[in-house]
């Protein structure tokens, strides 16, 4: 995966979540609007961070299929 | 609300830690530190990291998303005590998210695990009757009405241990090292975790670890009542133990075994809640 799409993932997710909780916490949006921010954040999130920070990789392999 | 993800995957994978070092300790082993499965994490995330290329790309990295984000969900509903409806429907799809990791890898033994995560699906039918139990004692599927029923009557717990124990069975079935780890059983390598690896098996490991946090509090939630959150903390610790030992001295069935001690466990608990709903109706 590009490093230009994971860095964009990742500042995407951030946003997003830093975003819902700031208008949790000013009360602008319910509870549940920010639990659904970050339940489709919070996984690219993770993704994002592992992928951005990851050591530099091979190039793909075919898995081992059987004897 | 962040910070609630963080802990639950946090404390989650510290729990599946604990449950391995209570694992060696009984089979006489020393055993990982207990946060062994948080530095498998962190260290997953540093590694290289690639789509195979016998893999289908999109699934490959679809349901990594979706199986952390279904476990994010399901915790905010118990936090938030919502039906328990919505966490059984998540478990479910679960189910989906375990055949999707084996069948998008294009390697074997992802998919055999894959394919054995759809024939134990047997193991999620004891949902059903705890649901329906829990529906007849409590008159309510939402977990703020059946934690102020239990602040009446007492735990349900007490009040209905075989749906309980129903419940503690689906836990069990989602164990690693368990009887009915057939998913991921070593003759599979790692089943359907296989090919996931690097960023993707960190992303696997925060699912496991909110998947274990989200389970053990519902049950606490569900079948002992309201508890201060570090009294929850405790017992899901203790529960975790209790399943610990379950898995050190049970051997790992077999597919067809897994199955067949998962279907008579159901018709013992339909049988209970058929009598259950004859009696009180």
């Amino acid at each position: 995966m590009k490093q230009k799409t994971v860095t964009c993932g990742l500042a995407a997710s951030v946003i997003a979540i830093v975003a819902a909780c700031a208008a949790l916490a000013a009360a602008l949006i319910p509870p549940w609007v920010a639990a659904a921010v970050l339940v489709a954040a919070f996984p690219v999130l993770v993704l994002s961070l592992g992928l951005w920070w990851r050591a530099p990789g091979g190039e793909e392999d075919i898995p081992f299929i059987g004897y | 609300m962040i910070e609630y993800l963080v802990f639950a995957a946090v404390f989650g994978l510290l729990l599946l830690g604990i449950h391995r070092k209570v694992i060696a300790r009984i089979q006489i082993r020393p055993g990982p530190p207990i946060w062994q499965e948080i530095l498998h994490a962190l260290k997953f995330s540093f590694k290289s990291t690639w789509v195979p290329k016998t893999a289908s790309s999109a699934l490959f990295v679809a349901v990594v998303l979706v199986g952390i984000g279904i476990w994010s969900a399901a915790l905010f509903v118990v936090l938030a005590g919502e039906s328990i409806l919505i966490l059984f429907a998540i478990y479910m799809l679960h189910k989906i998210v375990e055949h999707g990791y084996g069948l998008s890898s294009g390697s074997p033994y992802g998919k055999f695990g894959g394919v054995r995560s759809v024939i134990s699906a047997a193991s999620e039918i004891p949902l059903f009757v705890t649901i329906a139990a829990i529906y007849l004692f409590t008159g309510s599927l939402i977990l703020r009405d059946i934690t102020a029923y239990q602040d009446i009557h007492g735990p349900l717990l007490l009040i209905a241990p075989p749906v309980a124990l129903a419940m503690y069975i689906v836990i069990l079935s989602k164990m690693p090292y368990g009887p009915f780890s057939i998913v991921e059983s070593k003759e599979l390598v790692s089943g359907y975790k296989t090919e996931h690896f690097g960023a993707w098996r960190a992303g696997l490991a925060v699912t496991d670890g909110l998947k274990t946090f989200v389970l053990l509090y519902a049950f606490v939630a569900i079948f002992i009542g309201a508890v201060p959150f570090w009294a929850a903390l405790i017992i899901m610790t203790a529960v975790l133990i209790s399943l610990s030992f379950v898995c050190a001295v049970t051997p790992m069935l077999s597919p067809f075994d897994s199955v067949t001690v998962q279907g008579i466990i159901t018709g013992l608990m339909l049988i209970y809640a058929g009598c259950l709903w004859w009696v009180m109706s």
